[in-house]
């Protein structure tokens, strides 16, 4: 009996009309940080607080999908912005550049607040940006390859000693996309449509396998094994995002920017993925729910959440505090932003991923010649498009 | 019971089906009657703007200018509005201002044609207001929104004189000797509301559902009914709650999987393409038969590796129950535990920790290998280590229970028979090929049956060991419906039509697969 009476309290909740319901997929210290926001918003706003619900991530993409359009979610919600493309169009987000001015907007880097763009439309504020950089062990390398050739040089180094110059999960288009674009390649084309088997996608998948042949690279690392491979001392560097921060253990460590590539001179470029506050096209109060949407992502706000969770914050102004200013590993992050690649917000990115990761197993471990794959892939995704 | 009172019985019965399809039809065809209008009212009051004068009464509006972007982003936009008898200003209505953004997103192939595109729609918001945009002179766009709507409310003294008459009706059927004729005129009567709303599904329905109970009652079968129904009916109640879950989890599901493969769902938006989802899917979608995407590869793949898998649990289990149910072995409860323990781990576990020891350089597989001098092999580079893995994974999830079905059966098998066996000279094989397998069929038929379902749809291990490795070809049926559902743009349909497939296949492996095993059993 007092489980169901819970339970309709806690729907009774739910169900409030007055305030603004937060979804979110956070943990640890960027929950922490993102509930002092929330309470300092509700010590000045007791007319309409923020409510946070906490969603697992795995299944947060889903839940808004099918709650929004039938009334039901939340008011607001953080979310990286991959899933714009598609909510957009089904209706499920509201486009809120009616709201913002020349004066708001100036307040985030131009290429984070792009990211949150789609087909004219502004759909949500950039809360942190997220890219790939390079870590490494100041014992194995004192300094960090520069180059795609020092990465070489430092794999024929260190191999004999069992050591890899860099570990990353090689075939995941997520971390091989620093790759393709250091190359010139790309997903899509500036007409939008599909680019994926071209020359210079063909030469980074080639040289993706030349790291494995030179034994710079594990062959088919998984994220769990780049870890202990890391805190082993068995890794010299490691391609991989903030989060990895919280996987190293009792190994002295650096961040800097990802190496340039040797064969073309330019940088290697991740893409960087901005996660966002956006709005339900269904939210009660739209003006409170934007007006909570700028408190969260004003540089107050930027900068807690800099601080505590050490979140690359996209508030330039945020970064005059001399704190976060010399703290090295956000400013490798930050700097790794100059060179990079908004994750399309297209929804037929979605359909990407699987098919590119097949092509990578198969070229690097020398089963398939990149072009062909390529080729293949391309024509296969495209099928995917196609309605039956 | 009296003759009115089963008569008041069959018609509250269907009276109470009648309203219930009845109120549907009126919210449905009022909903129907609001939206037009309102669409039809924003429409008008919009083209009223566009010639220059003034909204429509109960709708506001005026003429928008085109989109000003600001000099550093090209999204952030303002436009400016013009509302009759008044100067422009800077438009501070976003119902308005969204309207004409998403006129200019969803028409801007038609640039500057003066009639090309008009847009209306209702907001999402469940006010029932309606947006209308029409195109103007000098690039400009009416857009006009009305009030929210007002809906009629349910007419219930309406509802209520029907009900009345038709009770009358009914009543006096009885009265006069007629129970079919009353009843149906009376139930019948309830139809003319719908019928007034137009709603002719549902009037139909309705006097269907007359002639029913009038035919029924002429057959004495609703009495027949209400006396089951009241004889039974504390099992009945028993019944109820466990028939609401199965209707709600298992029945309303799986009709609407069925329903969704005949659709195409395509970012966002739902098409219905008739049996184009399964043409696509057999035909193999113009993919040659070897490439790993072809349906019938896939097929291929799915049930070999269901007859490996069932040929495999069923020797290993069998062979260990054999050893088990030896009377001289001892801490046969220890082993039995420790044998039934990889069934007893959730198997997505399971499959995890396999995933790992198959790893190429560090996993504990290879690394056995390299202790006894043997060469690593690098399992999910070509398909026949691939498949060997996960065969090897789901062997040892499958087995256990196998190894129980036929402890089962073995301890029914009466001492006397290989006593009398052994006394006629028999030898251990004889033994075993004449008494224990006879005996062990009646309960492997059925667990085979089971194990051969399970595993043909068994995701957890190819998603999680192989994941397709290499190139997609180790895939099975139901992790290719996963992956049109979630990683080639969230096709559903293409999904659904695949699970309907499946379960097709399935369907017929349960009627004629088991019959086969059956009479194999009976035969030996």
């Amino acid at each position: 009996m007092r489980c169901v009476l819970a339970f309709l309290i806690a729907l009774a909740a739910c169900r409030d009309a007055h305030g603004i319901v937060l979804w979110h997929a956070y943990n640890g210290a960027e929950r922490d940080a993102l509930e002092a926001t929330v309470t300092a918003w509700n010590a000045e706003h007791a007319d309409e607080p923020i409510t946070l619900v906490a969603v697992p991530y795995d299944a947060f993409a889903d839940k808004l999908s099918s709650a929004i359009p039938r009334g039901n979610g939340p008011d607001l919600f953080i979310y990286p912005q991959d899933r714009i493309g598609d909510w957009a169009d089904a209706g499920v987000i509201e486009p809120i550049e009616f709201w913002v001015d020349d004066a708001r907007a100036d307040r985030f880097t131009p290429a984070s607040l792009d990211a949150m763009a789609y087909k004219g439309s502004l759909w949500g504020l950039p809360m942190a940006v997220k890219a790939l950089a390079l870590y490494y062990n100041p014992q194995l390398v004192p300094e960090p390859p520069r180059t795609t050739d020092d990465v070489l040089a430092l794999a024929q180094r260190e191999q004999p000693h069992g050591v890899f110059a860099l570990a990353y999960p090689n075939v995941d288009l997520y971390e091989h996309a620093p790759w393709l674009h250091g190359f010139g390649g790309s997903i899509f084309d500036k007409t939008g449509a599909f680019a994926i088997a071209t020359p210079e996608a063909a030469k980074a998948m080639a040289f993706a396998r030349s790291l494995v042949t030179a034994g710079a690279t594990p062959e088919d690392a998984q994220a769990s094994l780049i870890a202990s491979l890391f805190n082993e001392g068995r890794a010299a560097t490691v391609i991989s995002g903030p989060w990895f921060m919280g996987e190293i253990a009792n190994v002295p460590w650096k961040v800097t920017t990802l190496p340039i590539v040797s064969a073309t001179g330019e940088p290697a470029r991740p893409f960087a993925s901005a996660e966002g506050v956006m709005m339900s096209s269904r939210a009660h109060d739209k003006d409170a729910a934007f007006a909570a949407m700028e408190y969260l992502t004003n540089d107050a706000s930027a900068t807690t959440r800099a601080k505590r969770a050490r979140q690359v914050v996209p508030n330039v102004h945020a970064w005059d505090d001399p704190a976060l200013a010399h703290d090295d590993v956000l400013t490798a992050f930050r700097t790794q932003l100059d060179h990079v690649v908004a994750m399309p917000n297209d929804p037929r990115m979605r359909s990407v991923w699987t098919p590119y990761r097949t092509a990578l197993g198969e070229v690097v471990s020398g089963r398939a010649e990149p072009g062909p794959m390529l080729d293949k892939i391309q024509h296969e995704i495209e099928g995917f498009q196609r309605a039956p | 019971m009296t003759t009115l009172g089963a008569q008041a019985r069959d018609f509250v019965a269907a009276a109470l089906v009648a309203l219930v399809v009845a109120s549907a039809a009126f919210v449905s065809a009022r909903n129907r009657e609001v939206v037009d209008g309102q669409l039809a009212l924003a429409e008008r009051s919009a083209h009223s703007l566009a010639a220059g004068t003034q909204p429509l009464e109960s709708s506001r509006g005026g003429l928008v200018g085109p989109a000003i972007a600001s000099p550093s982003h090209s999204f952030l936009t303002h436009r400016e509005i013009r509302e009759p008898g008044r100067a422009w200003h800077r438009l501070d209505d976003k119902l308005i201002y969204d309207a004409a953004t998403r006129f200019a997103r969803d028409h801007a192939d038609h640039p500057g044609s003066r009639f090309a595109g008009h847009d209306r729609y209702v907001l999402a918001d469940g006010t029932g207001r309606a947006v209308a945009v029409v195109r103007a002179p000098n690039d400009e766009l009416a857009i006009a929104i009305t009030e929210p709507a007002k809906p009629a409310p349910y007419p219930l003294l309406v509802m209520i004189g029907v009900l009345g008459l038709a009770l009358a009706l009914a009543a006096a059927g009885a009265l006069a000797g007629k129970r079919p004729l009353g009843s149906f005129a009376g139930i019948a009567a309830l139809a003319v509301p719908p019928l007034l709303w137009s709603s002719w599904l549902a009037a139909g329905f309705i006097i269907a559902l007359a002639a029913a109970v009038a035919l029924g009652q002429r057959r004495g079968l609703t009495d027949r009914l209400a006396r089951g129904l009241y004889a039974h009916r504390t099992a009945l109640g028993f019944v109820t709650p466990a028939g609401l879950a199965m209707l709600v989890l298992v029945v309303a599901p799986f009709v609407i999987g069925l329903l969704l493969g005949f659709y195409d769902h395509h970012q966002g938006t739902w098409t219905f393409v008739g049996l184009d989802n399964f043409v696509e899917i057999l035909s193999g979608g113009g993919r040659a038969l070897d490439d790993p995407l072809n349906f019938w590869f896939i097929l291929g793949v799915t049930v070999l590796w269901t007859i490996c898998n069932i040929v495999l649990h069923v020797t290993i289990g069998v062979m260990l129950a054999l050893v088990l149910s030896r009377t001289w072995l001892r801490g046969k409860g220890v082993f039995r535990m420790l044998l039934i323990l990889p069934w007893a781990i959730p198997n997505y576990i399971t499959a995890l920790i396999w995933k790992g020891m198959f790893q190429g350089e560090y996993g504990a597989v290879n690394s056995l290998l390299h202790a006894l001098h043997l060469n690593g092999v690098s399992w999910f580079s070509s398909w026949a280590t691939a498949f060997s893995a996960n065969v090897i994974t789901n062997t040892w999830l499958g087995f256990p229970f196998m190894m129980v079905v036929a402890l089962g059966a073995l301890e029914t098998i009466p001492k006397e028979l290989y006593e009398a066996a052994s006394v006629d000279g028999a030898s251990a094989w004889q033994r075993f090929r004449h008494i224990t397998l006879p005996h062990l069929r009646p309960a492997l038929g059925p667990a085979i049956a089971l194990g051969a379902i399970w595993t043909f749809n068994m995701f957890n291990v190819i998603y999680l060991v192989s994941g397709g490795k290499p190139g997609d070809s180790t895939n099975i049926l139901v992790t290719d419906a996963y992956r049109w559902a979630f990683e080639r743009g969230d096709r559903y349909g293409m999904a659904a039509a695949y699970a309907t497939i499946i379960f097709a296949i399935l369907l017929l492996w349960t009627v004629f697969g088991t019959r086969i095993i059956r009479t194999k059993g009976d035969a030996a």
